[in-house]
């Protein structure tokens, strides 16, 4: 079959022992990142962007991609042991995993992460193999009118399906299409918004706004609010499961595996939908002699199924990027900048133009997947001491790699400045409860948005009827619709 | 019994209230929106409608993005003054800030700012780090060492931005600035 040539094609590329550097680095760099709190994998590959003015594509997206999974395995090893939040994908894991761990069982809910993350992993890059190259074949008969009424629905589910607060969802994302308008237009090179600073006429750099509302707030945030706050932090057995443990693990890992993939790949706004679902569904599907451990001791079945489901849609998330061009998060969003840093523009051409590439990064998804589940199981003592490491030294750290990050760039002392403004902006934000996400998706998707919709009209000869007239975008405004109406209207309903 | 030794019932301590549901923050933080709203609606119009094939200019995202921030400012307002933001989750940590410790941070990242391009990456990213340290020390209050703790964690600022500098300046060649011409401060 064509498409097992190509991913031949794609490993003999990544399988290079440059290429293997890389993808190691990235996956040990992305698990370290995990493990720590206060970084996450998006603004880690947000202030590492500057490389990609010096080392070649495939291994610089290697790198990135090998960060993003390896934040997902690490950042599970945090929630186990320290009830951290962190990513939100993990968030669940906290739940369940953080009980297991105080009941003195810590070793078996990480195996059971790390183990199933692999196999839920390996699942959605097979799943990934043969559907994204379909859809992206699919995809060539999308036209501007279909790309700006998915790009609305992106807008639309990041704002509203995430967090309590729809109106404050949507504030974000309208803020961040304010910051992505800075700049010249891409079509008519009208400067917009510059206030007569020179600075301003590049636009305003996605680095600086990511690295500015997640390193940097996180660190201020951290001084102003978080001083005294103190983790406890469980004893760490050993990591393995016993035959029991085993048993109840595989079927979660293949129930979060499906549930997981699919809401990864639609815009759906991240990992944290499939991942309670799997929770609810472990909790309900779990035999009657375990139920009670849910909430009290922590089930197993609480760890392995939403960790599947974590992995399997982060891996999800890259189906829609590269068969489309669309972020449905903000990880893939700052990789979109990525791949645009080296002028390549995702989507159906993607795939036609830069096959290698594209092949070569599917094919180091399985060689990264197997690196972590090398790289987790016997070394999770190490990643553990770097908990250890003072806060005060951490964030301070922190604030070094933000700035490599921002100024490397653009060699701006300008942007450190305005940096330093969005971290405030980003402790207000967090501060009254402002999702940061949609800012981030807003600033990057919103001038390719305003692209599509220029394009769509000029299709449409100034009709705005051409979105209508075409069924496909028609339906995708349609399910925009219900995504902002439903909640209200049940909301509604249940008052009344 | 003598009346004077009757004295009211003593009230629990109460915790500060957490600064997120103050009222007066909140509708301030509106103004802020509506104010971004006013100033896009102001730079709309400086932009020309040049419309060309495509029946909207460069000029109507601007126009829509700030109407669509007033919308959002006024239901804000709306909403911080009538009993506070809804469904509001409780951000982490204390009550109320510690500025002492934002003054430290702070003074860090706007100084290696000023500086970076003046004496280099290497020292305006250890006097940054320093300061920070400092700062988020006094957070966990125990600000210690004096001078000695001062020159320790400068030491270790200097540990960490050489190598970083050597490794995205020499290996990666990112544009960082330097002290000297030789590359390597």
């Amino acid at each position: 079959m064509e498409i097992f040539e190509q991913l031949m094609g794609g490993f003999a590329t990544a399988a290079t022992p440059i290429n293997l550097m890389w993808a190691f680095l990235g996956t040990a760099l992305g698990t370290a990142i995990g493990v720590l709190p206060g970084l996450g994998p998006a603004v880690t590959v947000a202030m590492l962007l500057p490389i990609t003015a010096q080392v070649e594509p495939t291994a610089s997206l290697i790198f990135f991609v090998g960060i993003y999974l390896g934040a997902m395995y690490g950042g599970s090893t945090t929630s186990i042991l320290l009830n951290t939040p962190g990513e939100t994908g993990t968030m669940v894991t906290a739940l369940e995993g953080f009980k297991m761990a105080k009941s003195g069982r810590a070793g078996a809910a990480l195996a059971t992460s790390a183990i199933g993350s692999f196999v839920a992993g390996s699942i959605a890059i097979v799943l990934l193999t043969l559907f994204a190259p379909a859809v992206a074949d699919w995809a060539v008969q999308l036209g501007p009118p279909e790309y700006f009424a998915l790009m609305l629905l992106a807008f639309v589910t990041v704002s509203t399906v995430l967090g309590k607060s729809a109106l404050r969802g949507l504030t974000a994302l309208f803020l961040g299409l304010a910051l992505g308008l800075v700049g010249m237009d891409q079509i008519t090179g009208q400067v917009r918004y510059t206030g007569g600073v020179l600075e301003f006429m590049d636009g305003i750099e996605v680095v600086l706004v990511a690295v500015g509302l997640f390193a940097v707030a996180e660190a201020i945030y951290n001084a102003m609010y978080e001083g005294r706050t103190v983790s406890t932090m469980n004893r760490l057995t050993r990591v393995r499961m016993n035959r029991s443990e085993w048993k109840r693990s595989w079927p979660a890992w293949l129930r979060g595996a499906g549930m997981g993939f699919p809401f990864g790949t639609i815009p759906a706004g991240g990992t944290e939908i499939p991942t309670f679902l799997s929770y609810a569904t472990e909790r309900k599907l779990v035999a009657p002699q375990h139920r009670a451990e849910f909430g009290s001791t922590g089930a197993i079945e609480g760890v392995a199924g939403p960790e599947a489901a974590n992995n399997a849609a982060a891996t999800g998330t890259l189906v829609p990027l590269l068969a489309l061009g669309i972020p449905t998060s903000v990880t893939t969003a700052v990789l979109l900048t990525a791949l645009q840093n080296y002028g390549l523009n995702p989507g159906p051409q993607l795939f036609q133009t830069s096959e290698a590439l594209v092949w070569a990064l599917i094919a180091s998804l399985y060689i990264g997947n197997v690196m972590l589940l090398l790289l987790n199981l016997p070394l999770i003592r190490l990643w553990v001491k770097l908990l250890l490491v003072p806060k005060p030294m951490l964030y301070a750290g922190i604030m070094v790699f933000a700035t490599v990050g921002v100024y490397g760039m653009r060699q701006s002392a300008f942007d450190l400045f305005l940096m330093f403004a969005v971290g405030m902006l980003g402790v207000l934000m967090r501060r009254f409860d402002f999702p940061i996400a949609p800012v981030i998706v807003g600033l990057i998707l919103g001038p390719l948005a305003e692209a599509q919709l220029r394009n769509a009209l000029s299709i449409g000869e100034g009709n705005w009827s051409v979105f209508i007239e075409r069924p496909l975008s028609l339906g995708l405004l349609l399910i925009v619709l219900l995504v902002l109406i439903t909640p209200r209207l049940l909301a509604w309903r249940r008052r009344a | 019994m003598n009346p004077m030794d009757r004295s009211p019932p003593s009230s629990p301590p109460t915790q500060p209230a957490h600064s997120s549901h103050s009222v007066v923050l909140q509708v301030l933080l509106s103004l802020g929106v509506l104010g971004v709203a006013a100033l896009l609606a102001y730079g709309a119009t400086q932009i020309p409608s040049e419309a060309g094939y495509a029946g909207i200019g460069p000029n109507f995202l601007p126009w829509v993005v700030a109407a669509a921030l007033l919308v959002c400012g006024g239901l804000l307002l709306h909403q911080a003054l009538t009993g506070g933001f809804q469904d509001l989750d409780e951000a982490s940590g204390a009550p109320r800030a510690d500025w002492h410790a934002w003054a430290w941070v702070s003074a860090g990242v706007l100084a290696n700012a000023s500086l970076i391009e003046h004496i280099g990456f290497v020292l305006s990213c250890a006097l940054c780090f320093t300061l920070a340290v400092r700062g988020l020390r006094i957070a966990e209050g125990k600000p210690g060492g004096g001078w000695m703790g001062l020159l320790r964690d400068a030491a270790i600022g200097l540990l960490l931005a050489a190598p970083v500098y050597w490794l995205f300046a020499q290996l990666l060649a990112v544009n960082l600035p330097s002290l000297t011409a030789t590359g390597w401060i």
